[in-house]
């Protein structure tokens, strides 16, 4: 018969005693579980990048603006210049994934009070109508004056991502990518005003609000392209201080990384 | 092995398993949560639902990696059969902490809208057709239904209800949970390219789970193809040489249907069982003999030598086999006796004669 090599041990788990290999072998792989787990950890949260600088400012702290309300693409509050500021144009969105259209619609074309809280990212201003009497119709003031008509900037060719405006503009950071994408998607069939994130500036503008190509809101066929980075052809009129991108479907999936 | 089912049975070996799990898991995400935004203002940037359903949704990723680990590294190393013990807490804990990570998801991405968070989940997204925009978070539904339909019949109330081959071949649906985590994480995340940790994981736990299962697999490949060749005289299989069996210890063979057989000596008497184990298949072979029992490495069951029952109360039987010695080899019968049956165990020449041995009569449930 041969010698018997030394038994290695062996682990019953209701068993009371452990042999000694087998528990210092657990201990091992416990402290090697545990540190594992822990670099992991850090090394997963430190590598987060940067979701951009978006995010909630009470401007109006509680007062109103007022101006007049164009609903088409979507809502946008044509504010007249004033303190020395020049005209804006304002896009309005609702509380949660929802626009503003249904209470904007009756009042198309009419002077209108809004009050609520912005989300601003860089030169994108997003009013969150909120608060009582959050939109409503008022009498023009006296030497009212009316907005300015849309210049027409030619048509273009642009690469860049279908983003939510709102969140894009920090009401979730990140507001952009994949991960975003079913969410944002979620929020512009809502009636979230969407806009378009260029790679490389129109007229000093990064983002433009879209339409389609007949002014109206955004066709329901650019959602499979939202989150992505894409080309897109189109119109581009200039209303105060926002770009519209009048995009003509379908898109194709972009060329530059 | 009990003869009541109870929710749990704990032991200080699982208690103890248990506690270190949950201390990784807690650091995990209290590290990720607590301690990464005061070191890191891009971090501290990110919304924290957001951070809340990276941090359960990375981790249920680890987790899942290292309970399809576990296996292979089991049969490679029996040093590493602690683990395997209480697996099936492990895998409880991976489906809690992904079913967290979803949840957080559902209650972020798409609530706040008029749509139904199930129905937003199902229709906000419909770009099919295209790989990059794919609707990646249904591959992480059908992910998440796996592991909870696993969670829920991982007691051994189901494993005997379903039987061991129906519940054996269930589980396996655990590598399909796998895959669709794999195509989750893959076009959703490491697409997106915001994390570069995510595509280096995903790489890293397929790389690993691919290699360790290959060499496993080699192993078995290797046991089957091993000895086991027909004695042309009487066509039983010769399994290997008598003094490869050490005393408490078996060794594998393999019979003609591919079924293993495993001989164990003990009392220098020799017995052959099935080496799959009625309870999860493990193989009993590779256990010992502890009171007189054949008993599984996998979870401790024990079998008789004589008829391969285990000992009252409990009722597990596994196959019982004919065994001989011929010179210096080991031949088994092919042809199992029925359930039960109860064969004594062949003396090898020299050894002493059988004295009754003392049948241990109680013993613990696993
Ligand atoms: C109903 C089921 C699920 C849904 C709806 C879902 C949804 C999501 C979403 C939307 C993201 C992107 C989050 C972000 O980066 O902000 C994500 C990421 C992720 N999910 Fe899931 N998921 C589900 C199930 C699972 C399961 C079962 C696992 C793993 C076992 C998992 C693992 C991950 C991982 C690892 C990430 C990437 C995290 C990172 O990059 O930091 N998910 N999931
Ligand atoms: S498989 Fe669980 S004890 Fe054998």
């Amino acid at each position: 018969m041969m010698p018997r090599p030394p038994d290695p041990g062996f682990f019953i788990g209701y068993a009371k005693k452990v042999p000694p290999e087998i528990a210092q072998c657990a201990l091992l792989v416990s402290v090697f579980f545990l540190l594992g787990l822990v670099s992991a950890s850090l090394a997963f949260s430190l590598s987060a990048q940067d979701p951009g600088s978006g995010g909630y400012v009470d401007e109006l702290k509680g007062g109103r603006l007022a101006g007049v309300l164009e609903t088409l693409p979507y809502p946008i509050l044509r504010v007249p210049a004033q303190d020395g500021k020049g005209p804006r144009a304002i896009m309005l969105s609702g509380q949660g994934k929802a626009g503003v259209a249904n209470a904007a619609d009756p009042l198309a074309g009419q002077w209108a009070e809004v009050s609520g809280i912005f989300v601003k990212r860089g030169e994108l201003d997003m009013l969150l109508v909120g608060g009582r009497n959050g939109l409503a119709g008022v009498e023009p003031p006296a030497g009212a004056v009316q907005p300015q008509a849309p210049v027409a900037l030619g048509r273009w060719r642009l690469t860049g991502e279908i983003c939510d405006g709102k969140c894009y503009a920090g009401a979730m950071r990140p507001g952009t990518g994949l991960a975003h994408k079913a969410c944002a998607n979620l929020c512009i069939t809502g009636g979230v005003p969407p806009v378009f994130v260029t790679t490389s500036p129109v007229e000093g503008h990064n983002f433009l609000l879209m339409a389609g190509a007949d002014g109206g809101p955004l066709p329901r066929a650019l959602l499979d392209h939202t989150g992505l980075l894409i080309e897109l052809e189109g119109e581009i009129e200039q209303r105060d201080d926002i770009m519209i991108f009048k995009v003509e479907t379908p898109a194709r999936p972009g060329v530059a990384s | 092995m009990s003869t009541a089912y109870k929710p749990v049975g704990w032991n200080r070996n699982k208690l103890i398993y248990d506690a270190i799990l949950l201390c990784g898991v807690v650091a995990y995400i209290l590290l990720y949560l607590k301690l990464a935004p005061l070191l890191s203002s891009s971090v501290r940037a990110v919304d924290t639902p957001i951070l809340r359903m990276r941090a359960f949704g990375s981790l249920a990723f680890l987790l899942l990696t290292l309970v399809l680990a576990i296996g292979p590294l089991a049969r490679l190393d029996s040093r590493f059969l602690p683990l395997l013990y209480n697996r099936r807490h492990l895998g409880v804990m991976t489906a809690a902490v992904a079913f967290t990570h979803a949840m957080f998801v559902l209650d972020w991405y798409f609530a706040f809208s008029a749509t139904p968070k199930f129905t937003a989940l199902f229709t906000s997204n419909t770009s099919f057709g295209s790989i990059a925009g794919f609707p990646f978070e249904l591959f992480g539904v059908f992910a998440l239904v796996i592991l909870l339909v696993l969670a829920a019949t991982s007691h051994d109330f189901w494993l005997s209800f379903l039987s061991p081959p129906v519940w054996k071949a269930m589980h396996m649906g655990i590598y399909a949970a796998y895959a669709a985590a794999v195509l989750h994480v893959g076009l959703g995340a490491a697409i997106d390219g915001t994390n570069p940790m995510t595509a280096l994981f995903l790489s890293a736990s397929l790389a690993a789970l691919s290699v360790l299962h290959l060499l496993a697999g080699r192993r078995e490949m290797a046991i089957d193809d091993a000895a086991s060749r027909i004695d042309a005289k009487t066509d039983w299989v010769d399994v290997g040489a008598l003094d490869a069996i050490q005393e408490g210890r078996a060794i594998v063979g393999v019979l003609p249907r591919g079924e293993r057989v495993a001989v164990f000596r003990f009392k220098n008497r020799l017995s052959a069982l099935s080496n799959l184990c009625s309870h999860q298949n493990g193989p009993i072979g590779e256990g010992k003999v502890v009171m007189g029992f054949a008993t599984c490495p996998w979870h401790g069951y024990q079998y008789r030598l004589e008829d391969g029952c285990a000992p009252p109360p409990f009722r597990e039987r596994v196959r019982k086999y004919r065994v001989k010695i011929s010179g210096a080899r080991v031949l088994v019968d092919p042809v199992a006796v029925p359930l039960g049956t109860r064969i004594e165990p062949v003396v090898i020449d020299g050894a002493p004669p059988p004295a009754s041995p003392p049948l241990p009569s109680r013993r613990t449930s696993p």
